[in-house]
């Protein structure tokens, strides 16, 4: 909103400068955006919060500035003649809804139509209002100036001089000032001729009603409308005006008449007419000042710091507010009627602290009662974060709003918005790989970048729409090289192996113990034949491995790219416990290796099961440390070595104990059919 | 084979410069036991044949020249060593001389992972909290009417519930917050010490708006603190410590009055543009001021709310007081990074996050 400063002058001679006075505005909550020059004129740029519709005017800026620097605030001139024949011969109004408007207020104006004075047409210039003829302008001119909006009908398009305020009957038409046909809904509220509707109420003329060059007399119309009223009316037609705006957030139950008779005085001051004897003060439902109870105690407790009585005072009765006197630890204070936003004893506290100046109030750290802290599982994540990071994956963030068409690819549930912002973005994600991962690399990929090493945490949403349930995610996507390229290295595509390396990874770092993998009801974007499911404690936490190439397809990818997706709920809430030390072993170990040709169908991890079993109690640990199918060796085969270390705790080993064992193992794999080259 | 003490003496001389002419040519380790091996060998080193010699002196001669030749003995023995010492060094500095890297070839790559700027930024907000006795909550992103408006004094028909600003899921029984003071409520009525709170609740938050300056998905911190006698005061100290923290002391602290439904009175808080340093530049639109944090004193109609929903006054309005704050983490991201474009946080450009990541 523009306020010029001359205008601002006319109520309060403000000699600050002009940008001590913008800086002393913002501060007190009237935000300066912005101190412009219009034609040699100052004019400031005011942002006010939507609470503060008795600011959205000249007079009430006015105000604040005579309270911030002690100003006596001059009184409106509200005087003028009453001429002709009494206002009630030609217009009468009865309000049919009292829930659309409390008070109705209406003069009859006899005027010579005509445009404005140049100095009117300035000032409406320098706010952005355009100029139309000097009735209609000086109704733009009061609600600019004292903030009240008002509307002038040429009476003689008045049928029988009869205005009714009533709700809209559904699906009853009127044309707007804005020359739209409009079809109103019972929710709108109207001013009506005996019959037909001729304006919206609190929102915009009618046409057939309008003043034009030939009007001659006005019905000049100023009322309190109810704001949910004007509100709801103002959503259901997608229509909003200066009007509404300033209704919708609670207009002044006081200033009709006063608005009318500035409009009259400045009439007549303008020379363009007269105003009739009487007015009409229709009250459907009286809107009597609020009074609250008000602690000085309170205010200080509250702001920490104590305002002097002389101060508060002389804010709150600058404002407008009406002291009563002190009864015990406080008073009885009335709020003026056009401070609608003031209901409680903070907002009170609010207009000394903001008045008094916020600077004022000294800064102190408040004392804790409580110990606080990151949550066993919150520590958690951040060591995940941390641990993925250093195995050199780069976190992404996506939008948990997913297209609708690309989520098909993934699991469900695709839980629908109802309201969505553009049709790509429709449901919520319901994985985090599925489309979100996916389309990061697909939009990198089209970027020109071809290894890609991602993870993200973060929430997908299952369940039912009424309730979904939020279940925080890891997904992890690796595609390319599974290291950035080196002179010194071979170069190495991603795969299964890194995906699960990283898993154990994500285990051991977050001491979570071992887990279990299968392939039982793998779902169908998986590669059948490396990929898993993953389960901890017998709980199904989510799969790891290769997608299935027709997935990447769909998100235009040409090479193999791996993935982890697990459910973290259970695992950043089970918060394991601190590891224990298992005593350090004081016997050297001995170490064998075994070479094993075996069918390809054959799992190591069984192999290792039968070695296991085999070997006896001293058999410590079994590893694959090497595994070869190429030729030599035969078709459908797999050569695999196993390291095995052997340990007692209590005695170094003999020789012939590791022997016997080893004998034991080559035995037993031997009789299931693996061949052994070598120990 | 009679010698003299004399002949012996001269022999000595002899196999000393004999010993020393040796050593000046040996070049290597085998040169060295060439030469080990003709003066002190124990079958044919000459100091060693020599020594079997002695045995034909009289007893005082032969004491005597046998202090001499074991004197000889040691020296040669300590010259060898030096010797060979010698040669080591200067076989070891033409292998490092050889030994030589390409200084200008790329280091193999190691740590090159990152984390999301809005995760550095976040976590580092959260380190300041926590370090002044914070604890981080964490509420849903799918929330219902009353955590994220009623309970907040956002009655049905406020501006801030338009359509056009909250996303509602199909059915509008459910909808994604709109900001995270929806935690504030959630907390208040899980509170595990009623009616002592200091918290913050991080989280993504989601609004119908999409330009450079709107993600329809971001991410802010909202914090609370409520107990016995907490001030406008504490708040203002509070916001005042977290923005020295996060930016550094240099920059000026203003605190202006404001609106927010849920505080009253209620204080936006602008820190002295970090990028101009006062003076007004395009990113704080030439006011040398940035707006970063919405703060206020908890409105008494959200304790209201939530006794109402508890069925008890856990929080008297009358006897507790609280002041809660949120800010933007993109807001502190963009500022410091420069980034002019919200959206570029949430594309996942590996270009962009490699180049700003923590």
């Amino acid at each position: 909103m523009k306020v010029p400063l001359s205008w601002l002058r006319e109520f309060v001679e403000v000699a600050a400068e002009p940008a001590r006075l913008a800086e002393d505005l913002t501060l007190a909550g009237l935000a300066v955006d912005a101190v412009l020059s219009h034609g040699g004129e100052t004019v400031f740029d005011l942002d006010i919060t939507t609470n503060r519709v008795d600011c959205m005017n000249v007079y009430g800026v006015a105000r604040e500035v005579s309270v911030l620097y002690g100003l006596p605030l001059k009184p409106l001139d509200l005087s003028f003649e009453e001429t002709g024949r009494p206002a009630g011969e030609g217009l009468s109004v009865a309000i049919e809804a009292p829930d659309l408007c409390p008070r109705f207020c209406g003069r009859v104006l006899d005027v010579r139509l005509g445009p404005s004075p140049s100095w009117l047409r300035d000032r409406l210039e320098a706010v952005g209002v355009r100029a139309i003829n000097n009735v209609v302008d000086l109704t733009n001119y009061v609600m600019l100036e004292m903030g009240h909006p008002s509307h002038a009908f040429d009476l003689a398009k008045l049928p029988e001089g009869r205005l009714t305020v009533r709700w809209a009957k559904e699906g009853e038409r009127l044309q707007t000032l804005d020359g739209v046909e409009r079809r109103l809904s019972s929710g709108v509220g109207v001013v009506a001729g005996p019959e037909a509707a001729l304006a919206l109420a609190g929102i915009m003329g009618g046409a057939s009603s309008e003043v034009s060059e030939t009007t001659k007399t006005v019905a000049l119309e100023a009322a309190y409308w109810e704001p949910l009223a004007i509100r709801r009316g103002a959503k259901s037609l997608a229509l909003h005006t200066e009007a509404s705006h300033r209704f919708e957030r609670g207009a002044d139950p006081e200033a009709p008449p006063l608005a009318t008779a500035r409009l009259a005085h400045l009439l007549q001051k303008l020379g363009a007419g007269s105003t009739r004897p009487g007015i009409i003060d229709e009250v459907a439902a009286a809107r009597p000042r609020r009074s609250l109870w008000f602690r000085p105690a309170r205010a200080e407790s509250l702001l920490g710091t104590r305002v002097p009585e002389a101060r508060w005072q002389a804010i709150l009765s600058g404002l407008g507010f009406a002291l009563g006197a002190r009864e015990g630890e406080g008073l009885r204070i009335e709020v003026p009627s056009w401070r609608g936003d003031i209901s409680r004893e903070p907002d009170v506290i609010e207009e000394i602290a903001r008045h008094h100046g916020l600077d004022k109030v000294g800064a102190t750290l408040p004392p804790a009662a409580t110990a606080g802290g990151l949550q066993p599982g919150q520590r958690l994540e951040r060591a995940l974060r941390e641990a993925l990071v250093g195995a050199g994956l780069t976190e992404v963030i996506s939008l948990a709003i997913v297209s609708e068409d690309e989520a098909q690819a993934g699991p469900g549930p695709r839980l629908p918005l109802e309201n969505p912002l553009a049709d790509v973005q429709g449901v919520l994600r319901a994985s985090l790989v599925v489309p979100g991962l996916l389309a990061c690399l697909r939009d990198n990929l089209r970027h020109g970048r071809r290894d890609l090493r991602i993870f993200e945490l973060g929430r997908v949403f299952r369940g039912e729409l009424a309730r979904p349930t939020e279940e925080k995610r890891l997904g992890v996507l690796l595609t390319g090289l599974a290291r950035p390229p080196h002179w010194s290295e071979a170069k190495r595509a991603a795969d299964f192996f890194d995906v699960k390396g990283l898993v154990e990874l994500i285990f051991r770092r977050l001491g979570l113990g071992s887990f279990e993998l299968d392939r039982q009801d793998l779902p169908g974007f998986l590669h059948p034949g490396k990929s898993a499911l993953l389960s901890w404690n017998g709980l199904r936490l989510g799969y790891l491995g290769v997608l299935h190439p027709d997935l990447g397809a769909r998100f235009e990818l040409r090479e193999e790219t791996a993935a982890i997706e697990l459910n973290l709920e259970p695992i950043l809430e089970a918060a394991p416990p601190a590891p224990r030390f298992a005593a350090l072993p004081r016997f050297p170990a001995a170490a064998r290796d075994l070479s094993v040709l075996c069918s390809q169908d054959l799992d190591a991890g069984t192999l290792e099961g039968w070695i296991q079993t085999a070997a006896g109690p001293l058999l410590a640990q079994v590893t694959v440390s090497d595994r070869y199918d190429r030729p030599p060796v035969p078709e459908g085969q797999v050569s695999l070595t196993l390291s095995l270390r052997y340990q007692h705790p209590e005695r170094t080993l003999t020789s012939q104990e590791v022997q016997d064992s080893v004998e034991a193992i080559v035995t037993a794999l031997r009789s299931r059919g693996a061949e052994i080259r070598g120990e | 084979m009679g010698n003299t003490l004399e002949q012996l003496r001269e022999q000595v001389r002899g196999l000393r410069a004999g010993f020393e002419s040796g050593l000046a040519e040996a070049r290597d380790a085998s040169g060295l036991q060439g030469l080990r091996d003709r003066f002190l060998g124990r079958k044919a080193g000459a100091v060693t044949a020599l020594l079997k010699t002695l045995a034909g002196l009289a007893e005082e001669a032969r004491r005597e020249a046998g202090q001499e030749l074991n004197q000889l003995k040691a020296e040669m023995e300590s010259r060898l060593q030096d010797a060979k010492a010698g040669i080591e060094a200067r076989l070891l500095a033409a292998r490092l001389s050889r030994e030589r890297v390409d200084l200008s070839l790329p280091g193999r790559p190691a740590g090159w992972g990152r984390k999301h700027p809005l995760t550095a930024v976040r976590e580092e907000l959260e380190d300041i909290f926590l370090a002044m006795g914070y604890e981080v909550y964490d509420g849903p992103e799918v929330e219902d009417d009353f955590h994220c408006f009623e309970a907040l004094n956002l009655p049905p028909d406020h501006p801030a519930r338009d359509m056009q600003d909250t996303f509602y899921l199909a059915g509008k029984a459910s909808l994604l917050r709109t900001h995270t003071s929806s935690g504030q409520i959630r907390y208040l009525l899980s509170n595990p010490h009623p009616p002592e709170v200091r918290i913050i609740c991080p989280g993504k938050v989601f609004r119908r708006d999409n330009d450079i300056t709107h993600s329809p998905m971001f991410q802010q911190v909202e914090g609370l603190v409520v107990g016995a006698h907490i001030t406008l005061g504490d708040l203002k100290g509070t916001l005042e410590a977290f923005l020295r923290r996060l930016f550094g002391p240099q920059f000026p602290v203003r605190f202006r009055s404001s609106f927010f439904p849920y505080t009253e009175p209620s204080v936006e808080v602008d820190l002295g543009c970090v990028v101009c340093g006062g003076g007004g530049c395009r990113v704080c639109k030439g006011t040398g001021w940035l707006e970063i944090l919405g703060s206020g004193m908890v409105h008494p109609a959200v304790f209201e709310a939530v006794n109402a929903r508890l069925g008890r006054p856990v929080y008297d309005p009358e006897t507790i007081s609280g002041f809660a704050f949120g800010l933007g983490i993109e807001r502190v991201a963009m500022v410091r990074h420069s980034v002019d474009d919200i959206r570029l946080f949430y594309e996942n450009d590996l270009r962009f996050l490699e180049q700003l990541g923590g």
